[in-house]
């Protein structure tokens, strides 16, 4: 019963606390990753900021006399200046970014909340249907809204004066601002990520305490006071959050603007790093992505404050079973038609549009005798007579890429899902430590980077002299993909790793367990299902990324999604129509598995 | 059997002290538990014996044999200390049966097949649960979940058997049961029982010694009867027993060897310990257990009943006297309306004095009111 410390209290020798540290194979795994990350996010981030401030190869070395390498601001200055070639190349770049990044959250909340008001609040009908069909959007690659816009609005007196749709059947020609720039941005990019607001919004008021609005029932408010001092209240931080979230996602865009500014200059900022890179002014596509960047770290940190400060509003009982439908009454059926009539419009037409693109010979010409399967199926013989090339279904260039493209979503998902894993295993089990905290933030890291940003930073590291054997290789999309898209597998990995009790894995360590088994007999099967997602959500990731990989691929053909851009840029619009229905199966064909293996779906929990 | 000997042990997360030098040694087969109020220390006490956390510092045997020794780099893993861990959460693995579960240990010691297959029926006869061999965990309540959790860790026939918090998942009645159940498994298997509790009442039912513990340091050691009738400090003495025991103010007047006299309650006190006096000061606190603060017709204290809890056995009374507020407990049901005038006296020889500055007990006795 001694209760005073020995005054020679000797810790014990750095040898046995090293000894200690290393016999756990979660720290290990830390020390691991950290290094991993390190070279593999940080350094990049470093090569990207010192290239903001040197001098690079070409017109600037000759303007400036200077050599390459060499200490500089002029990139700073010449974006910032504010003269003609600044405002054009930053400020109204930088400008359009913010509105449609605003436009889009505004909008994608509206449409999205409302939805989700309608299916958890109301008694409409057919909210089964509502509910699965209208998140389709958001799986599709963010592209095909705006491709699908472009069929359908374009015009003999704008753009590329092809003839859409609407012009061909109808006779209407709708006017440039609704074709092309900021308005349909906002539109496309608010349509794409609606679904993700009826979801978060949604499962927030789906899971809202019912006694909540009951107990101010029972206090006399009416109705109206209590969607206005209550529901909204609760939903607000929720609804502020999912804006956030548009709005760095739309700021960050990059495919849509490419298909619905290019054809006017309409440029964003991420269009524009790409446009600045290619024309030989690094220093300033990188001190953009450097701004997108800071703007992604700031938006997540108001996030975070936010639902920090607030997320005791949150407060999900398991009693929600009795809420109150709003009867709808006679509205209810005009409501639910126009609802899937609009759900239609956005889901399912956008398909039957690819598939029309993509066998018409002269564009805007919908009759049957304009018909061809030659951008499907055409041989090269053919296709030389009419100047194209092959069928994409018969086209080596095509199956090449496509190959590429699955062979790099699997690798990708293989490196990714079991990182993900075993990052969530180390950060869980070693929770409060220094270490894993730096783990489990550099892992996340990569999520505050556009992935225009991104690609821009790895082309920095390979374009610099000890990485030039990296550019242009396959394995250089391997490395970008995997660390863009890690952050989401190791919050998942952290996730599925903290619903275990570490009791699980301590009572077989009692019984002697070694690591490897209790990863594979214990720990791998009770989780089964969330660990298959994690390695199959990366595949779909890959399969429609355009931005991370457009400035690394050693030529536009080499992936499929780069190729489709091509095809776009050069106006082989039907072969682009036939790679994104093309692309768009691949990617219900992937979640279709992902269903039926882990019972995950995309609407679970909120349909009617 | 082994014994297990602690010496010198501390724990440290980054800055904060868990456990603080703690020295015990538990004797071969007995039941000990670890007591205290949450954050204590108590359950990384338990879990550095086992080896599932590893000390800052200080020297763990068991059996007579080192299995954590900081200044040698001794640090025998879990699975070589011959140990079974009951888990408060029972731990089963959910996508394993109920004989998968308690196989599985012993297929890691390469057991054949028919022997795997006659210690888990007898286990299951042990506890009662043959009928669910088959069934998952998540099919079984909450009662049966604890069976099986004790049965895979009796299994391999661990010589310790460590306990964290088992009962407390339990309703009041399966936990009464559970209680009962876990002092014959005792003596069935022979083994040595550590467990952990925040409930005194188990600590007091269960165990042979109690290991009292607060922040991170040791408050007695001694068997339960010992820690309810001479307390070592304030601490203990509040922290064990229901209802609380009355810490009533006092002030020393005098001090002789063995006899003490106090002002208490405005009143003259003479206090008769069983042991010389030492180690108090002016100020002192004098512990009476409620059942030692009987009413009396002729009791030297007066104050009015401010509220009665008859349970049915007893009767818990709160009595206002002067500025104090006293707990006494009558046997039997009886019910007093509020604010009727009572006296109580003080009676046994089992009254405790603290000195109020250290908050140690000096001393164990009777008292004499004037």
């Amino acid at each position: 019963m001694k209760r005073n410390h020995p005054d020679d209290l000797t810790r014990e020798p750095l040898v046995y606390r090293l000894r200690a540290f290393v016999c756990k194979p979660a720290n290990l795994l830390l020390v691991f990753f950290l290094c991993v990350l390190v070279v593999l996010s940080l350094f990049p981030m470093v090569t990207m900021l010192s290239n903001m401030f040197t001098i690079h190869l070409g017109t600037e070395k000759k303007i400036t006399r200077l050599p390459t390498g060499s200490w500089t601001l002029i990139h700073f200055q010449n974006l910032f200046k504010g003269n003609e070639w600044s405002r054009v190349n930053f400020w109204d770049p930088l400008r359009n970014s913010f509105i449609v990044a605003f436009g889009a959250g505004l909008l994608g909340i509206a449409i999205g909340g409302t939805v989700a008001w309608f299916v958890t609040r109301s008694d409409l009908k057919c909210k089964k249907f509502i509910s699965s069909v209208f998140v389709f959007p958001y799986m599709m690659p963010a592209w095909t809204l705006a491709l699908f816009w472009t069929n359908m609005f374009q015009n003999s007196r704008v753009g590329g004066g092809n003839i859409g749709m609407v012009e061909s059947i109808f006779g209407i020609c709708m006017p440039e601002w609704f074709v092309y720039g900021l308005f349909p941005m906002v539109v496309v990019i608010g349509l794409h990520y609606s679904p993700f607001a009826y979801l978060l919004i949604g499962g927030i008021l789906k899971n809202m305490d019912a006694t909540l609005e009951e107990s101010a029932t029972i206090l006399k408010a009416n109705r109206a006071t209590i969607i206005r001092r209550v529901t909204i209240p609760i939903v607000m931080p929720a609804i502020l959050s999912t804006f956030l979230l548009i709005f760095s996602s739309g700021f960050s865009s990059y495919t849509v603007p490419v298909f619905l500014g290019s054809a006017v200059k309409c440029y964003t900022l991420s269009t524009k790093m790409r446009a600045l890179i290619q024309a030989g002014y690094q220093g300033q596509g990188y001190i953009i992505a450097f701004i997108s960047i800071l703007l992604g770290c700031i938006i997540l940190g108001i996030n975070q404050w936010f639902t920090g400060k607030r997320k005791s509003f949150t407060t999900v009982t398991g009693k929600s079973g009795q809420v109150s439908l709003v009867k709808l009454g006679r509205a209810n059926w005009p409501i639910t038609i126009v609802l899937i009539v609009f759900i239609l419009f956005v889901a399912i037409m956008p398909l039957i549009s690819f598939a029309l693109e993509s066998v018409i010979r002269q564009p805007g010409n919908y009759s049957l005798s304009n018909m061809t399967l030659h951008f499907w199926i055409g041989t090269e013989d053919s296709a030389y007579e009419t100047g194209m090339i092959a069928g994409i279904l018969l086209n080596t260039t095509m199956w090449n890429a496509l190959g590429r493209q699955v062979l790099l979503a699997l690798t990708v998902a293989l490196i990714v899902g079991t990182s993900g894993m075993l990052i969530g295993y180390a950060c869980v089990r070693r929770r409060g430590s220094k270490l894993a905290r730096l783990v489990e933030s550099l892992a996340f890291f990569p999520y505050l980077m556009p992935a225009m940003a991104f690609g821009t930073i790895y082309l920095a590291v390979a374009t610099g002299d000890q990485f030039k054997f990296l550019y242009g290789t396959f394995g250089l999309l391997v490395i970008v993909a995997s660390v863009k898209f890690l952050p989401f597998a190791s919050r998942s990995g952290v996730n599925s790793m903290l619903q275990i009790a570490p009791e699980i894995e301590e009572a077989a360590i009692i019984f002697g367990v070694p690591w490897r088994k209790r990863m594979t007999r214990i720990l791998f099967p009770i989780q089964k299902s969330s660990i298959l997602s994690g390695y199959l959500l990366p595949v779909i990731s890959v399969m429609r990324e355009v931005a991370l990989f457009t400035l690394l691929v050693p030529y536009a053909r080499y992936l499929l999604t780069t190729m489709l851009f091509s095809f776009n840029e050069t106006g082989y619009a039907q072969y682009g129509s036939a790679v994104t229905l093309l692309i768009i199966l691949i990617i219900m064909l992937i979640n279709a598995i992902t269903n039926k293996l882990t019972g995950a779906s995309f609407d679970k929990g909120i349909g009617g | 059997m082994p014994e297990i000997i602690l010496e010198n042990v501390t724990k440290k997360f980054e800055k904060f002290v868990a456990v603080d030098n703690l020295c015990l040694h538990i004797a071969d087969r007995g039941f000990v538990t670890l007591l205290g109020p949450s954050g204590c220390g108590k359950t990384t006490t338990l879990r550095m014996i086992a080896g599932l956390e590893t000390p800052t510092s200080g020297r763990i045997l068991i059996d007579g044999k080192p299995v954590f020794d900081s200044k040698k780099g001794v640090n025998v893993p879990p699975n070589k200390r011959d140990i079974g861990f009951l888990f408060q959460n029972y731990a089963l693995w959910p996508h394993m049966t109920v004989y998968e579960n308690i196989a599985f240990g012993l297929e890691m010691l390469k057991w054949d097949k028919a022997k795997i297959r006659k210690r888990v029926d007898e286990l299951l006869a042990l506890l009662k649960i043959e009928q669910f061999e088959k069934r998952y965990p998540s099919e079984l309540s909450g009662g049966q979940q604890q069976r099986v959790a004790i049965a895979r860790t009796l299994a391999p026939s661990p010589k310790v058997l460590f306990m964290d918090e088992p009962l407390s998942n339990l309703d009041a009645k399966l936990r009464q049961e559970m209680r009962a159940e876990l002092k014959r498994l005792h003596s069935d298997t022979n083994s040595t029982f550590v467990y952990v509790t925040h409930d005194q009442l188990e600590a007091m039912t269960l165990s042979t010694q109690v290991c009292l513990m607060n922040t991170g340091l040791l408050q007695q050691y001694a068997p339960p009867l010992t820690i309810y009738n001479a307390p070592a400090n304030l601490f203990v003495a509040e922290f064990v027993g229901n209802p609380t025991m009355n810490f009533i103010p006092a002030r020393v007047v005098s001090a002789d060897s063995c006899v003490v006299t106090l002002d208490v309650l405005g009143k003259r006190a003479v206090f008769s310990a069983q042991a010389p006096v030492t180690g108090l000061s002016q100020e002192a606190v004098l512990g009476v257990r409620p059942e030692f603060l009987p009413l009396t017709d002729d009791g030297p204290i007066e104050g009015r009943v401010y509220s009665t809890l008859p349970t049915g056995m007893e009767t818990t009374l709160r009595v206002a006297c002067g500025g104090a507020m006293l707990t006494s407990v009558v046997f039997g049901s009886v019910d007093y309306p509020v604010d009727t005038p009572v006296r109580l006296s003080m009676t046994g020889s089992r009254l405790v004095l603290f000195d109020k500055a250290s908050g140690k007990s000096v001393g164990v006795g009777s008292v004499e009111m004037a």
